[in-house]
């Protein structure tokens, strides 16, 4: 008892210190994952950022490039140098020249203009007609800006004059830029400007660009006037053009669980990175606006919160790794709990044995000792008597022989050192020799013997010793157990290569619970040492190891109603 | 001896006969001249009724002269974009590398040959490179696999940013696309791709669609090619992807003619109506139309509605001057041509009618039976059903009418082909197959798009 509280008290200091450990652990790896994803949220979010901005320089270059160069064009030629431009740069969408008054010069209103013409006049009605100024936007948009990029940006009035100098030399959309500068007209000669002047044209140079939605979809208009009293002209800003410049240049951004989406202003994924592909209906952990110059649209940043694996790498593998750690300590723990229970039983077996085989040696020796002094003492005149003592004597000798032979047995098949001798032998014969040898025993406990021997030869080679041992252990088991029964019954057949004799009684059996531990060394079913039948625990044991040395085997079976039944399987060895 | 005196009379005839002359024979030396694009203007016919002002359909031809076999041919700017999402998975995957492999064998060592897949993201496989590592980028092919969304806007952008390393070449710069799903990352409308065509035209960049299967938005597909001046196809299996990028290679490989500027100039008193089929701009006189390339032996044609004032029996007048400006690309030089028209007025019907130009009004028809394609589209788009199977049906039956009068086999082929798909369409409705059909017929016809 002692022992398994012991055992109870060790796995107690065992476990729980463990089990606080693997939650402290798992805690500690918890907030662990959670900050890691953080940083790549937020180093993903930095990102985003830049991006942001790079993506509104450029089109802040862009558009200081294309106010530029429309600036630059030759008033004396306008529409025909505008209309160059729209067909020659995928920039621009359409152009026009509007003057002051309501007239819009260009493009002309009716079906001289081509269906796209039509429609840009449409959708600019507002400012066309002149029921807007063109200069509505431009205090808001710059205010905007500045607020928004306030600590990039240089003194000045003009919103281009806000890009920084060094980000802009910087931009890796450098073709999206140059394309915005691309002059393809002579600028103005300075003798036409001169002219101009003295015409009394006061020279203004305004310009503005007005992000304008129409049927919930946005679209970008650039406008300069550059005499006071001269026309307003510009350009509508293709986006597609612009769109399709950016996305090529967006960084390629490898992570498998993340995704940057470039969304309009109806939340349209524009364009996509990264190894997640998300849906529309998916909720961004980030959202970034990209630019006030294209107002609502937003750069997100999503996570694919079914990633498992993916999202919680660095958890899980902790996790694993944990997880071998502590079932390595429950199996260390597990093993030396059944090891110390091994060795508790292995102990009590061996005390068990040794008082056995102590009260087993002394009470044939007793016996012999006792009758042994009785005849030395010469106090016996009875011959029939001398005769029952030695008689005595030698039975006592030989059942302490066998016991001895049983012990050395043990050790030898424990250690696989048995060594077998293989001879011919007939089965019946031998067996009837056996039983006739230990008639008088059997005949003492008035118990009938039968013996059953089916057809055939019973011819068999093998451990002739080996063998009687195994067919004493099962004959000195029947006696000792079924001695209140009535019959032992020897049952000899044939099965291919085996012989098979069983030995059947009407005892009273084997309780079943112990039926698959009886052939267990050491094992008894009763185990005390005032049990009512002397002995080792050692028989049945080396019965059945010798049977399986030789190739067969020893089984037990309950006889219908009360009884027992041990069937020896015994192997017929070719000769050498 | 005795001298020879030529009255004037006599001068002026002999005078005449040798223009007569020179300007038959100078239609031949036209023909032979190779490289030389010949634009021929005709008018539905050559005699018109005489007295009111009356509609007259003009079309403008323009006839691409043989590759010549003596120069080589301009370099090509070739770059596949292929759509790798999951519907493409299986044979549509293997048969489109199958295609680009065989397109890849075609170019030449002086071609630039670059491929982009795309699904929910962008990748070029295979940068702008001359096709000489012909193993290699073969490797590089079959290691595509399928998986994911359709990011098709990406995908022709990043192929348009492969093309244009090496834009300012004299290359044909062309990009194949290919997809057989909905885009649906990036812009996805059709008007969208359109715009996106019609800037990459002024880079002299075309689009060639394909579409696979009958799950494609067919009509962003035609949209794409149509404002860049590409070819647009539908194949229903992946089987037939190989022919159709070999045909469209074949196209590719045989320009005779780039940047093409048509200018009609019409007489006063002539107006412009409408352009038939094409995008063009009618400005006051002056009608202006633009073709990005025409293949070699190919027939390119634009149809213009025009008005005639009143007019005099007997009488004769121009009615349309049309100037072809281009670029040869096998010597980067402009060259120019030109057509005129003239007709004659008669109050005789008979003479009118027999001056009819069946070709006109035969590809008049199937012009305007391409546009009843359209509309028919848009009606059932809208769930009229039965309007847009009227619609078809009333264009087969003008066929019909025409073929039979005309004795012409394309019209009633044309009308019995129409008519089935009529029927087809009464009974299952516009299936996708029959929309796909309709649509790219259509813009084949409109466009003459060669390689079919």
């Amino acid at each position: 008892m002692t022992s398994y509280r012991s055992i109870i008290i060790f796995w107690a200091l065992f476990l729980v210190p463990t089990l606080i450990m693997a939650a402290v652990a798992f805690k500690l790896l918890s907030h662990e994952q959670d900050r890691i994803t953080q940083s790549a949220k937020d180093a993903l979010v930095e990102r985003t950022k830049t991006i942001s901005d790079t993506i509104h320089l450029t089109i802040e270059a862009v558009q200081e490039n294309l106010v530029q160069s429309l600036l630059d064009l030759d008033q004396n030629q306008l529409e025909k140098n505008l209309v160059q431009w729209e067909e020659t740069n995928p920039l621009v969408r359409n152009v026009f020249i509007y003057r002051q008054d309501g007239h819009l010069d260009y493009p002309v209103r009716g079906m001289e203009s081509t269906k796209e013409e039509r429609q840009f006049i449409a959708r600019y009605d507002a400012l066309f007609s002149g029921r807007i100024k063109f200069d509505f936007n431009k205090d808001h948009l710059k205010q905007e800006v500045k607020k928004q990029y306030i600590s990039d940006s240089d003194s000045g009035s003009v919103l281009y004059e806000t890009v920084p100098k060094k980000v802009r030399k910087k931009s890796s959309r450098k073709t999206l830029v140059d394309l915005s500068r691309m002059a393809q007209m002579a600028p103005e000669k300075e003798n036409a400007i001169m002219l101009s002047l003295e015409a009394n044209k006061r020279l203004i140079k305004t310009s503005d660009w007005i992000p304008w939605f129409s049927e919930n979809r946005l679209y970008i208009l650039g406008w300069v006037q550059k005499y006071e009293t001269g026309p307003v002209y510009g350009v509508e800003l293709e986006l597609m053009t612009l769109l399709s410049r950016l996305v090529t240049d967006f960084p390629k951004l490898s992570q498998e669980n993340w995704a940057m989406v470039l969304m309009d202003g109806n939340d349209n994924f524009m364009h996509q990175t990264g190894g997640f592909a998300p849906d529309i209906k998916d909720i961004p952990v980030s959202v970034i606006p990209v630019s006030l110059l294209l107002p609502h649209w937003r750069l997100g940043v999503f996570m694919d919160q079914k990633g498992g694996v993916a999202n919680n790498g660095f958890l899980y593998l902790s996790l694993i790794l944990l997880g071998i750690f502590i079932v390595a300590i429950v199996s260390g723990g597990v093993l030396l709990t059944r090891m110390t229970l091994r060795n508790m039983k292995d102990a009590r077996q061996k005390t068990s044995f040794v008082s056995s085989v102590s009260h087993e040696l002394k009470t044939p020796l007793t016996s012999i000792r006792m009758y042994a002094e009785l005849l030395l003492s010469k106090r016996v005149a009875d011959e029939n008597k001398t005769q029952t003592y030695l008689s005595v004597i030698v039975d006592e000798s030989h059942r302490l022989t066998r016991l001895i032979n049983n012990v050395l047995d043990f050790g030898r098949l424990e250690q696989g050192k048995k060594k077998y001798q293989y001879a011919a032998i007939q089965m019946d014969q031998f067996l009837n020799h056996i039983i006739q040898a230990h008639s008088i025993r059997i005949q003492s406990l008035e118990i009938e013997i039968t013996t059953q021997v089916g057809e055939g030869d019973y011819r068999i080679r093998t451990d002739k010793d080996a063998l009687e041992q195994v067919v004493l252990n099962l004959l000195d088991n029947a006696l000792k157990y079924a001695s209140d029964g009535k019959f032992i019954n020897f049952i000899l057949e044939k099965e291919e290569a085996f012989i098979l004799l069983k030995i059947c009684d009407d005892g009273p059996g084997i309780p079943k619970a112990q039926q698959e531990i009886i052939f267990e060394k050491f094992h008894r079913v009763d185990n005390t040492l005032n049990a009512k039948q002397p002995g080792s625990g050692l028989g049945l044991s080396i019965a059945r190891q010798i049977l399986q040395d030789l190739g067969g085997d020893l089984t037990f079976e309950p006889m219908p109603g009360n009884g027992s039944c041990f069937t020896a399987r015994i192997k017929h060895h070719e000769s050498d | 001896m005795e001298r020879i005196i030529l009255s004037p009379k006599r001068i002026v005839s002999i005078f005449i006969a040798l223009i007569a002359y020179a300007l038959m024979t100078g239609g031949v030396w036209a023909k032979t001249d190779a490289g030389r694009v010949i634009c021929r203007v005709e008018t539905d016919r050559t005699v018109l009724p005489a007295g009111n002002a009356q509609d007259v359909v003009l079309k403008i031809t323009l006839d691409a002269p043989s590759a010549p076999l003596h120069i080589q041919r301009p370099p090509v700017n070739l770059s596949l974009v292929l759509d790798q999402s999951g519907s493409m998975g299986g044979n549509k995957i293997e048969q489109a590398k199958a295609a680009a492999i065989e397109a890849l064998t075609r170019l030449g060592l002086q071609d630039i040959f670059s491929v982009v897949v795309y699904d929910s993201n962008v990748n070029t496989i295979i940068p702008a490179q001359n096709a000489k590592d012909i193993q290699g980028i073969i490797r590089r092919i079959q290691q595509i696999r399928a998986g994911g969304s359709t990011a098709l806007f990406g995908g022709v952008s990043q192929g348009a940013a492969e093309i244009r390393k090496n834009i300012e070449n004299d290359y044909i710069h062309r990009i194949v696309l290919l997809s057989d799903g909905l885009a649906n990352v990036g812009p996805r409308m059709p008007d969208d791709l359109g715009r996106l065509g019609a800037a990459l035209i002024k880079e002299n960049i075309s689009v060639t669609t394909v579409g696979v299967g009958t799950d494609y938005n067919e009509d962003l597909m035609a949209k794409l090619a149509q404002k860049s001046d590409g070819n647009t196809y539908f194949v229903e299996s992946g089987y037939d992807l190989p022919r159709i990028f070999a045909a469209e290679l074949g196209d590719v490989l045989n320009v005779v003619a780039k940047r093409v500027k048509v200018t009609i100039t019409l007489p006063d008193g002539v107006k412009a109506i409408d352009i038939i089929g094409r995008e063009g701009r009618i400005k006051g006189r002056k009608i202006e139309l633009f073709m990005n390339q025409l293949y070699g032996d190919q027939e390119k044609y634009a149809l213009v509605k025009v008005n005639i004032p009143k007019s005099i029996s007997g009488t004769k007048m121009m009615i349309a001057q049309a100037d072809v400006n281009y670029e040869n690309p096998f010597n980067q030089k402009s060259e120019k041509s030109s057509g005129i028209s003239y007709a004659s007025f008669s109050r005789d019907p008979k003479k009118v009618a027999k001056s009819t130009n069946i070709d006109v009004v035969k590809e008049y028809q199937l012009n305007l039976n391409a546009l009843a394609q359209e509309k028919a589209i848009a009606l059932s788009d809208k769930g009229k059903k039965k309007e847009a199977v009227l619609e078809l049906k009333k264009s087969a039956a003008k066929l019909k009418t025409m073929g039979s009068f005309y004795n012409d086999k394309e019209l009633l082929e044309e009308a019995d082909a129409l008519e089935v798909q009529a029927e087809s369409i009464e009974d299952q409705g516009m299936t996708k197959k029959s929309r796909k059909i309709l649509r790219t017929k259509s813009y084949q016809k409109k466009y003459q798009q060669q390689s079919q």
